[in-house]
């Protein structure tokens, strides 16, 4: 009875230490996943950022040249400082970038009837950089989508999908495409 | 990507149901990494059997020699001769019993085993963690030094893109961006070096950014930046550092011998007993380019000289010889294991390692990118324009493809870009229009000549009489224009320490496209082609008859080496009786 009894406590014991490994260990590679969707979210974050420190160069390089589109470089200034003014707010952001995507693309169309702005040196190499921010902002998403995509699979597959609530562990949101029209619901990006 | 209207060029990918996605083709090559690095290990410790076997008894005839001379000056303990007798016996009695296939005491066996086995594990280890030191703190400086590598221009719109191009793809793969360095070389080549993703740095030559479109360049950088995330950059380290020991090996063996291997231990104790961290880092850099440059040289002359020499032997270099004699056996003992061992077994292993890191490393660059056409389209460009690379020989497995091949097959750099693609209108090409009017061609137009200059190539290779007479034309004349590209093909694709391993350390380009298009790449169908029954068979055939050949001259070579062991082993007995019988004979008055 005693041995029967030593036994079952035993058991017990081992499986309790077992649950408890199994948690630390999930609740650690949890965190890793999670850290990795918040750097991707910095990524993208400097990379718009970069978008909006070049505009400035592009507006004045092309002003000189395109006197009659004074209203398309309008645009780009402005879509440019509602991007800014939009924070962390991942619907109200990635509706404004789109708006500034669109604003510059119009920029470099109409750059191509002016054959004396594409000669310009300086016109190619900002082109250059801001097409290669476009190619940043396309990989930092990848990066983020993935990453979140992999952090919500280790949520929610069984048996890890009945704690990670209970460790505080909640969904990441992908990031769009960046069309307006297809904008991710209202959600807030927290550490 | 459109299909070609010609039939032998056109691309096709595979359909869904055979294609593997990028992930699962990581996940495969990862667990070919752990089997084949299993193997390597495998191979390494069977390697290690009869290089104790070697080292061991040098070990003891030099502790034996020091002991009897300093037992000289002042008398040694008797406790310790004691123990170097019951040693010597125990040796005596365990190779008595194995000779006689007599049961031997477990005992017996396993301290004879240590005491065999021991020294010369500790020696290996301590040469191989004395080279990996030294390497780790040497750097890259010194090799990208021998490279001549230079940083990009920002000014110029090709090397801006590079930049951006491995900026992106290191954002891509969530690493810090790597640096990235131009080296001016006729082949289109890059890679990866470094020790650590923080110090990693990616070569290209300039030759690259004039072949490749930007999609294509954007594969490879992602290729290198893949291949730095999964951690290959320490494996390389590993590698590299294996086979420099085996020549540090041979090396130190010979220092007695010769001026060479002298002054290549004393540039290195120079090198870590230099106290000034600071003022002569480019001195430092220089002498661990050297050391890398340096691969596992055999037939060393230093120690033939010594012996071979061609003046008059007088008494006392008859004496020298005399007393280095075991030394000498001990030597080519060492250096035909190490020959017959790391090239027929450890090199090979390597090698296959290393190629599923590159497959790898293709898999990442798809899973950076998200477009395999690129890559498949890169990696066929390069393999075209695979040139020397001066001063690269040490980091020739880092590449992207192999270096070094006939650059006959190459089409000329940008410079002669102008001329040749005149002469191409001239024989009836279909050019670009800024040709005609003498303009600087651009990049688009470059890559039209490009296509079209392949696609003809294709063609004459395929028997197209009328193509193949254009090539001709136009090879005619382009050795008319430029005498000075003129130079032989330099067929020397194993460099550095791809010298050791009579296998490549890159996988075929065939095979490359064939996993590229598992993954979703359109490839042509003639640059995977497959191989023909007959040849097949031919294959087959010869190889059933190299095989035994090659097993025979194996077994032949072990029991070389097994001679030269044995022989070795009874020299040093010899001699050592020599020297004891000596001092005996000094000691006694």
């Amino acid at each position: 009875m005693e041995i029967h009894i030593h036994l079952v406590s035993l058991v017990t014991e081992t499986t309790l230490a077992v649950f408890l490994i199994w948690i630390i260990v999930s609740y650690n590679f949890l965190i890793r996943k999670r850290n990795k969707v918040l750097a991707g979210w910095s990524g993208i974050d400097v990379e718009l950022k970069r978008r909006h420190d070049l505009v400035p160069n592009l507006v004045s390089t092309a002003r000189g040249y395109m006197q009659h589109e004074r209203e398309v470089l309008e645009n780009v200034t402005q879509a440019r400082s509602q991007a800014v003014s939009a924070g962390n707010n991942v619907a109200a952001r990635s509706a404004a970038e789109a708006t500034l995507g669109l604003a510059l693309s119009q920029v470099f169309a109409k750059s191509e009837n002016y054959p004396a702005l594409r000669a310009v040196e300086s016109m190619n190499l900002l082109q250059e950089q801001l097409a290669s921010t476009e190619n940043r902002i396309a990989y930092a998403r990848q990066f983020y989508n993935d990453a979140v995509r992999q952090y919500n699979t280790a949520q929610a597959s069984f048996p890890r999908n009945l704690i990670s609530g209970m460790l505080g562990f909640s969904p990441a949101v992908l990031f769009s495409s960046g069309d307006a029209d297809r904008a991710v619901p209202s959600a807030q990006i927290t550490p | 990507m459109p299909a070609d209207s010609n039939p032998a060029t056109a691309r096709f990918a595979l359909s869904p149901e055979d294609r593997e996605t990028f992930y699962a083709a990581q996940r495969r090559n990862r667990r070919a990494t752990w089997r084949l690095s299993l193997l390597c290990v495998i191979a390494a410790v069977i390697m290690g059997l009869p290089l104790t076997l070697i080292l061991t008894p040098l070990f003891y005839f030099l502790m034996m020699v020091a002991a009897e001379i300093i037992n000289q000056a002042s008398p040694l303990p008797t406790a310790f001769w004691e123990t170097m007798h019951t040693l010597a016996r125990q040796a005596a009695a365990l190779s008595q019993n194995l000779s006689n296939s007599r049961p031997v005491d477990p005992n017996l066996l396993i301290s004879g085993l240590l005491v065999l086995f021991v020294p010369g594990i500790m020696f290996s280890l301590a040469v191989w963690i004395g080279v990996r030191a030294l390497f780790r703190s040497g750097g890259i400086g010194g090799g990208l030094l021998a490279m001549q590598a230079r940083e990009p221009d920002q000014r110029n719109l090709k090397e801006l893109q590079l930049a951006d191009a491995a900026q992106e793809m290191a954002i891509a793969a969530g690493l810090p961006a790597p640096r990235v360095l131009l080296i001016e070389a006729d082949a289109a080549n890059a890679a990866a070096i470094g020790s650590s993703p923080n110090d990693a740095c990616i070569v290209v030559t300039r030759r690259l950014l004039d072949d490749l479109n930007r999609e294509e360049l954007q594969a490879v950088l992602a290729n290198l930046i893949g291949s730095i995330g999964n951690g290959d950059l320490s494996i390389a380290f590993t590698v590299a550092s294996v086979f420099e020991s085996c020549g540090m090996l041979v090396t130190l063996i010979n220092a007695p011998f010769g001026p060479k291997a002298r002054g290549a231990l004393w540039n290195i104790l120079k090198y870590v007993f230099r106290r000034d961290p600071g003022g002569t880092r480019g001195a430092a850099a220089d002498t661990v380019a050297a050391l890398l440059c340096r691969n596992l040289e055999l037939g060393h002359d230093d120690i033939e000289q010594l012996f071979d020499s061609g003046r008059k032997p007088n008494i006392f270099l008859k004496l020298v010889r005399l007393v280095f004699y075991p030394i000498l056996w001990t030597d080519i003992a060492v250096q035909l294991t190490l020959w017959m061992f790391v090239s027929m077994m450890l090199g090979p292993c390597i090698a296959l390692l290393w190629r599923t890191r590159q497959y790898l490393a293709d898999a990442s660059a798809i899973q950076l990118t998200r477009n395999p056409d690129s890559l498949a389209s890169a990696l066929e460009k390069m393999e075209q324009d695979r040139g020397p690379l001066p001063g690269t020989s040490w980091a020739a497995h880092l590449f992207v493809v192999g270096p070094g091949s006939s650059p006959s097959r190459s089409l000329p750099p940008r410079d002669q870009m102008q001329p040749a693609a005149a002469a191409w209108t001239k024989m009836g090409g279909n050019v670009p229009a800024s040709v005609m009017s003498g303009a600087a061609l651009s990049a688009s137009d470059m890559q039209q000549l490009r296509t079209e200059m392949i696609s003809t190539v294709r063609a004459a290779s395929q028997g197209d009489a009328q193509a193949r007479a254009r090539m001709m034309m136009f090879s005619h004349f382009m050795a008319s224009q430029r005498h000075e590209t003129a130079k032989p093909a330099s067929s020397t694709s194993s460099e550095g320490i791809q010298a050791n391993s009579i296998l490549p350390f890159h996988p075929p380009l065939k095979r490359r496209l064939k996993h590229l298009q598992r993954m979703g790449a359109h490839v042509s169908a003639d640059a995977i082609g497959k191989t023909s029954v007959a040849l097949r068979v031919f294959t087959l055939v010869l190889w059933l008859i190299i095989g035994p050949l090659l097993a025979v001259a194996a077994v032949l070579m072990l029991v070389v080496i097994a001679m030269v062991i044995m022989l070795n082993l009874m020299l040093m007995a010899v001699w050592l009786a020599a020297i004891h019988g000596l001092f005996g004979l000094l000691g006694t008055p």
